[in-house]
């Protein structure tokens, strides 16, 4: 899933998921009241089986879904109101209005986590990712600060759900598509070793970024031996690294990340 | 352990080669690093590995398909080994010796369609402009965000298309979307963080010297900038074109000069400030933009070394300018079909032939809409001492209409159609404007391919059939050819990799890289080992 939000940093949440499509014109998608009165009825009766997130549990994952018929606001609604039938989906048979609020949640839930509230409190956040317990700009760039050997991660909260941004924290190799976000160790033949990220390679050459952030581009006819890792190159262990609180503030900072914040466009003085 | 060894890699990549002003301002070596390859617009490189008596020996080293890509009209750059070339709200990173995928950004919030002509680098960035007018810089190894900023609004008619030209600290962007009704302007940003520096206006507000040019219109009278000028160093002085007055075809609403449309500017540097203008086309009604390189040069002009400014002109001259004070030297006819005009007087005015507007039942003129010659990059080689331009001996029929025009909706005040015609490479020499050899090519009148030439003493540019061609410099005479199969709208560059010379250009939806023939090395596939 991953291997498209790499490349494509730009790309919203639903060309990268592809099966997420909206074309609702309902007042309530969009409408903070709705979406924070569907959190409270999401809250009462869906985590159970949906995941607090959306991340699935007993239910499938609300997220990144893995269903291929895709998903439209008035197939939520459906789903919502009438259930799933023969599956543990159950009818919730709530009066419509209050469906729509659901179904607003769920939308905000599943697009970009910059357009929803994410709770937490971002100043402490920030210095949790540029701090050296976390050490994520070691390898993260926002804003041109920080490492290069990973993803930049200055658009992270207007491109990917917040689902999505927690799961690659703490589940790195978790349902990582390797293809552009290798782990990779080379030794030439002149007996150099690098060690980094594949950003492209084929039997013949190799477009590698290493860990220091240099490109490295390779003919594999000077290659000995190559070795693609099994893992992400990015700690799996942030779960026991981080306090519930540090995550906590890290996602909500992570989450503000907007490579064009709203409100910067320019009106410029064409008199 | 791992976090200390992270640290000291990253101070010494910090400390590795970056591009610096100087390094454009020598132009091209092994690498590409601004559009034009130098600051006076040559396109002209000092690689000198593939020469006439080779070229036949030259065949595609790769290709690179970009994706959604319909007639890309960008011209790529290079830097240490990576290409640098862009689409419509893309920037695509390419390894220039296997033609593979480095990074990509796309922007695909950005609003609008349109062409985009190439990026420009300086320093670690990669900088180019989206179509609703922002200026985003890249980090060269990562393709990863550092700023994006927009300095026009697409509500007012401006989008951008040029690749911004970098000189200094300054990134300077131009506007396009002259046909359609809007104020073009020149605007110097910082390349440290996109900020406005200065911006200068090709056309004049109310009231301001040269708007008694317009009897009306001003305010939507385009005069876009849409691309990129040259640089002279010595003086600090850009050099930029500005594009045709709106309504296009319509003239009657907008009587006068309609200044500074149709022009060449000179603009100090540091502050925008206007040095001198020459406008080509006074009252333009034709389309033409003055949209073609503004060449500098040091020449001897009537016995006199003077600093001069070649132009072809889309109106069908060739014009030679004093580029220090901006006094008319010469014009010259271009092509041999012009008539519009009988010839430039010795104020640089056209003389002109009575009864060439456009008329509501259709009026035939030459040159044609697309014009004598255009946006495609001409180049100059210093061995040779010839000026290469693609020319098209065309004429056009230009149709007025009596509608109301309406800024934004699209209306030029009338259309334009063309017919038949030739494109040919014509081998100038500046100082006389004498053709030195042609190059007559078969095809639609349709391609917009520029040329780069070499000090290996070949020319390379397309055809008109959408092939890519190697000519001797010299002599025009043909030394290679290589069928690309699609209409050619992208001028090439060369560039070189471990000691091996390239010549890449793009076609309608892909990148062509050539180089010369050498036989394929047995490969033995090294060890992989997959962990997953
Ligand atoms: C008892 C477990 C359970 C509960 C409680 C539950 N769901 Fe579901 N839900 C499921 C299952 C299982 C599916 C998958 C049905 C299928 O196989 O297509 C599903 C499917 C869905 C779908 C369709 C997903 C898709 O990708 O097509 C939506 C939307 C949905 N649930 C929303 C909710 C909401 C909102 C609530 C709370 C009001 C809720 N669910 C409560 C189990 C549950
Ligand atoms: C040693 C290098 C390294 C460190 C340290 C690291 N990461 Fe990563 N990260 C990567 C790499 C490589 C990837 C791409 C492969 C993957 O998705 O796991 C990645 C992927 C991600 C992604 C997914 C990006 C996308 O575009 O989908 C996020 C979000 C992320 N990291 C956040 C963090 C945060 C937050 C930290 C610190 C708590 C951190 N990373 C620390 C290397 C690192």
């Amino acid at each position: 899933m991953r291997f498209g939000a790499f490349f494509l940093i730009a790309l919203p949440i639903a060309a990268q998921h592809g099966r997420y499509v909206s074309e609702s014109q309902h007042p309530a998608i969009g409408d903070p009241k709705a979406i924070a009165a569907g959190a409270k009825l999401y809250a009462l009766s869906c985590p159970g089986c949906h995941g607090p997130d959306g991340s699935g549990g007993r239910g499938p994952n609300l997220v990144k879904r893995s269903l291929w018929h895709p998903l439209r606001d008035e197939a939520i609604f459906s789903a919502i109101r009438n259930g799933v039938p023969g599956t543990d989906m159950p009818p919730t048979k709530l009066p419509e209005d209050q469906t729509w609020n659901l179904v607003a949640f769920l939308h905000a839930l599943i697009g970009p986590a910059s357009e929803n509230n994410v709770p937490g409190d971002a100043a402490s956040g920030e210095q949790v990712f540029w701090g050296n317990k976390a050490g994520c700009s070691n390898c993260h760039s926002i804003r041109g600060k920080g490492g290069r050997m990973g993803p930049d991660l200055t658009n992270i909260g207007g491109s990917s759900p917040l689902a999505v941004i927690k799961e690659s924290v703490l589940e790195p190799s978790k349902d990582l598509m390797f293809l552009g976000n290798e782990g990779a160790t080379v030794t030439l033949k002149s007996g150099k070793i690098v060690k980094g990220v594949a950003r492209n390679r084929d039997n013949y050459s190799l477009q590698m970024i290493d860990e220091g952030g240099e490109l490295h581009l390779l003919s594999m006819a000077d290659v000995n031996e190559l070795k693609i890792l099994d893992h992400s190159l990015m700690p799996g262990d942030y779960r026991q690294r981080l306090s519930q609180d540090e995550l906590r503030d890290l996602l909500a900072y992570l989450s503000r990340q907007v490579a064009r914040p709203k409100g910067t466009i320019r009106k410029a003085n064409n008199s | 352990m791992t976090r200390f060894a992270l640290t000291v890699l990253f101070v010494s990549a910090c400390a590795s080669a970056q591009v610096s002003f100087e390094d454009i301002s020598k132009g091209p070596s092994e690498d590409w690093l601004t559009y034009a390859g130098s600051y006076p617009g040559w396109r002209y490189s000092p690689l000198r590995q593939i020469t006439p008596s080779n070229a036949k020996l030259m065949s595609a080293k790769w290709v690179y398909r970009v994706p959604d890509a319909r007639g890309l009209r960008m011209s790529p750059l290079v830097y240490k080994g990576v290409m640098y070339a862009t689409n419509t709200n893309a920037v695509y990173a390419i390894d220039a010796r296997s033609g593979r995928l480095v990074w990509q950004y796309r922007d695909v919030r950005a609003k609008g369609g349109g062409v985009n002509r190439g990026a420009a680098i300086l320093g670690d960035r990669v900088y180019f402009t989206s179509s609703d007018n922002y200026l985003t810089a890249l980090d060269r190894r990562s393709g990863a965000l550092i700023f994006s900023r927009q300095f026009a609004d697409v509500e007012k008619g401006t989008t951008s298309t040029s690749a911004p030209l970098i000189v200094k600290d300054k990134v300077i962007v131009g506007s396009a979307g002259g046909d359609s009704g809007m104020r073009g302007f020149i605007a110097a940003l910082s390349a440290a963080n996109g900020d406005e520096i200065w911006r200068t206006w090709t056309v004049p507000a109310k009231g301001e010297p040269g708007s008694e040019t317009w009897s009306g219109f001003a305010e939507w009278g385009g005069g876009a900038t849409w691309l990129s000028g040259t640089f002279d160093r010595e003086t600090n002085t850009l050099y930029w074109t500005t594009g045709n007055p709106w309504p296009d075809f319509a003239g009657a609403p907008r009587l006068g000069d309609n200044l500074y449309t149709c022009s060449l500017l000179a603009l100090d540097l540091d502050t925008g400030k206007w040095k001198w203008h020459f406008q080509f086309t006074p009252h333009d009604t034709h389309d033409w933009d003055a949209q073609s390189w503004p060449i500098l040069l040091d020449m001897e002009f009537r016995g006199r070394m003077r600093k001069v400014v070649l132009h072809a002109n889309r109106n069908g001259f060739f014009y030679v300018l004093d580029r220090i004070t901006g006094e008319f030297l010469r014009g010259t006819q271009l092509i041999d079909k012009v008539t519009w005009a009988s010839g430039i007087d010795d104020k640089g005015r056209p003389v002109l032939i009575p009864g060439k507007d456009p008329t509501p039942e259709g009026n035939w003129v030459c040159p044609s809409v697309k014009g004598a010659t255009n946006w495609m990059g001409q180049s100059y080689n210093p061995m040779t001492g010839l000026l290469y331009v693609l020319t098209l001996e065309q004429c056009g029929m230009y149709n007025s209409s009596s509608q109301e025009p309406v800024p934004m909706k699209n209306f030029a005040g009338g259309g334009a159609t063309e017919e038949g015609g030739q494109v040919l490479l014509r081998a100038i020499d500046p100082k006389t404007a004498k053709r030195a050899w042609e190059y007559p090519m078969t095809g639609a009148g349709r391609m917009w391919t520029g040329t780069v030439s070499t000090a290996g003493g070949v020319v390379f540019t397309g055809d008109d059939d959408g092939q890519m061609l190697a000519l001797d410099a010299k002599t025009g005479k043909l030394l290679w050819h290589f069928n690309m199969s699609e209409t050619l709208t992208a001028s090439p560059i060369t560039y070189a990799v471990d000691g091996k010379q390239y010549v890449a250009i793009a076609s309608a939806t892909a990148i062509f890289s050539f180089g010369l023939f050498e036989p394929a090395e047995p490969l033995t596939p090294p060890k992989v080992t997959l962990g997953k």
